[in-house]
């Protein structure tokens, strides 16, 4: 990788010998147990039927939707706190999950199935992104200040029509809209869209990553230094809404990931957005799939929802990264 | 030696092999989604996805074939002993699976729809089960029944309910109505409309649900709106079993006339708010506390 020192790169393959760890802890672990000679029978293509079937069609798909979801959301918080410059943000400040909540919450209300329901909160985000970007323009021109009161603004509204739609809602389908709000993989069904997404995504902010980290001291500094402000905001933008709007189909709105990954990342490895945001993919894909695993095992067979454990790892993770620093 | 009469143990296997021969039928009934539910042959192992699956499964004698449900699962006390396949928001697929079940009694409201076909997809048989009516109860038991091969017990128990529920609305056909607040909850206040079997309960006693018209089935709503209604009664389920202080609440407005005739009355969730046989023994209580409002005219 161009730029990236070797501390970068030994860094980066840590990140990614976790990653593997965490798939293949999601893979070992669950209710039923599975021994480690019995998992290498499945994967090598034997084993016993029940064991294939736990395996292949349940802890698979769910590991891998967790990997890129979590990588999806890092990648796009890491985006969205260059862009807006602000600590604070995450894949969901912009109102996109209110959107996307929004748009599955009123498919269900009218009888959608589920691929109706999973299309209505992509098309929801997009159409949240396209409303805050629009009105971000203004009559003065964008700057990240006005896009991120827009942003807030549009959630807040959001989660007003959310509130309301759960109102009206009928009991019975509380729990399949709660989903929607709270994020949770047990409903993730195939991970593939996700991973379509994530590695070209990752390709393509990899080049940007100068960029990036000129802009993060600032517009005026970057347009100085020859870097063209606009098209790159613009591109950075697109780009995170993306990445989000597929991760909140894929499992709902999980919280957290985006905007804690990238901070932990920059406390431990420096403001270097090259290796910040391949560095996010990693490790947020390794947290949230070691949380899933740990969401559908700890209290097993009781499922807890991935947030709860997300935090809690994450929280002390975090803080204790914050204190050390200088 | 010839004329010594039958080995118990030859009888006794005789005996053990009699369900075995029943058995051999394949079993078809529909659902509450309205699709056939078919088994080669009776259910020999059989997973409930809701507390109130897994009650009426008991009824319908079809308890000791259950190898699973989720939690809360408490009725009969037997159930409770049963293994755990998480909780019915929360399904433990992978526990489900473990389980190998023959048939799987869904929740259509209460069962996260995409787990449910996911269970589908993986080559399971699902029930998918919704009882909005007494009537879909006594239906419930029979189809179990069915898919159980134990149609005596599950018939006895259906005719039973369907019987007593008869004799009820029998009884109070031409009962003076009493209109009636019931109670789903405090805090938010909660109701339920006309279409909620808690509803069919408070008809066949002779009540009437001064909340019947709203459109939700179950709507929350505010007190200024139970004060505008004045109910005769007020009935209350509540979160335990113990009579709930939600009624003493109602004090605070002497002006309701419930509350002037002391109508304030209790009846155990567990027997009102789950539709299963149980709903018999509460809607009873329920015509009893209604019969008292009468006689405080």
């Amino acid at each position: 990788m161009p730029g990236v020192s070797g501390r970068g790169l030994a860094a980066l393959a840590l990140l990614a010998g976790i990653g593997l760890l965490a798939v293949a802890a999601a893979l070992a672990v669950g209710s039923v147990p599975i021994t480690v000679t019995q998992l290498l029978a499945v994967l090598t293509g034997g084993g016993d039927p029940l064991h294939r079937e736990l395996l292949l069609s349940l802890r698979l798909p769910r590991a891998l939707a967790a990997f890129a979801t979590g990588g999806l959301l890092s990648l796009a918080g890491a985006l969205m706190q260059v862009l807006l410059r602000n600590p604070l943000a995450d894949p969901y400040v912009l109102g996109l999950s209110g959107g996307a909540a929004v748009g599955a919450l009123g498919a269900m209300l009218l009888g959608a199935a589920t691929f109706g329901v999973s299309g209505a909160a992509f098309a929801g985000a997009l159409l949240s992104t396209l409303v805050v970007f629009g009105l971000a323009q203004g009559v003065g021109g964008w700057t990240p200040t006005r896009l991120l009161l827009t942003g807030v603004v549009v959630a807040a509204g959001w989660s007003a029509v959310v509130t309301f739609l759960l109102t009206l809602s009928p009991a019975d389908q509380l729990p399949g809209m709660l989903y929607w709000l709270m994020g949770d993989l047990s409903y993730a069904r195939s991970p593939l869209a996700a991973w379509l997404v994530l590695a070209p995504a990752l390709l393509v902010t990899l080049p940007l990553g100068r960029g990036l980290n000129v802009l993060a001291r600032g517009p005026l500094q970057a347009a100085a230094l020859g870097v063209a402000v606009r098209p790159l905001e613009i591109t950075v933008y697109v780009l995170a809404s993306l990445l989000t709007a597929v991760a909140v189909t894929t499992a709902g709105s999980v919280g957290f990931v985006g905007l804690v990954v990238p901070h932990m990342l920059r406390l431990l490895l420096g403001n270097d957005q090259r290796l910040i945001l391949p560095a996010s993919v990693l490790a947020g894909g390794a947290l949230l799939t070691l949380a899933d695993t740990l969401a559908r095992t700890l209290l097993a067979p009781e499922q807890l929802p991935v947030g709860v454990i997300t935090a809690l790892l994450g929280v002390p993770t975090f803080l204790f990264l914050l204190y050390r620093s200088r | 030696m010839a004329c010594h009469p039958p080995k118990p143990r030859f009888v006794l296997a005789l005996l053990l092999m009699l369900p075995a021969l029943a058995a051999s039928a394949r079993v078809c009934v529909d659902d509450d989604a309205g699709r056939r539910v078919c088994l080669e042959q009776p259910a020999e192992r059989i997973v409930a996805l809701s507390p109130g699956a897994t009650e009426l499964l008991f009824n319908a004698g079809a308890g000791e074939r259950l190898v699973g449900a989720v939690s809360f699962s408490d009725f009969p006390p037997a159930a409770k002993a049963l293994p755990r396949v998480g909780s019915y928001k929360r399904l433990d697929m992978e526990a489900v699976l473990a389980l190998k079940p023959d048939l799987v009694v869904a929740w259509i409201s209460g069962n996260p729809e995409t787990q449910v076909q996911r269970l589908e997809e993986l080559g399971l048989t699902i029930y998918r089960s919704e009882p909005l009516r007494f009537a879909d109860v006594a239906d419930t038991l029979e189809r179990f029944s069915v898919l159980a091969g134990t149609e005596r017990t599950g018939r006895a128990a259906a005719d039973h309910f369907r019987d007593g529920i008869a004799a009820l609305r029998h009884r109070y056909a031409d009962a003076d109505p009493v209109p009636v607040f019931y109670e789903v909850w405090e805090e938010p206040l909660m109701t339920v409309n006309g279409e909620h079997l808690i509803s069919e309960a408070i008809r066949v006693c002779g009540g009437v649900n001064v909340f019947a018209d709203l459109p939700t089935l179950a709507p929350r709503i505010g007190k200024e709106a139970v004060i505008a209604k004045d109910p005769e009664a007020i009935v209350a389920g509540g979160m335990g079993e113990d009579n709930p202080e939600w009624l003493e609440l109602w004090k605070r407005f002497p002006a309701l006339t419930a509350v002037q005739r002391d109508n304030l009355f209790f009846v155990p969730p567990s027997t009102l708010q789950r539709p299963t046989p149980q709903m018999l023994e509460g809607t009873r209580l329920l015509c009893r506390h209604l019969e008292t409002a009468r006689a405080r005219r």
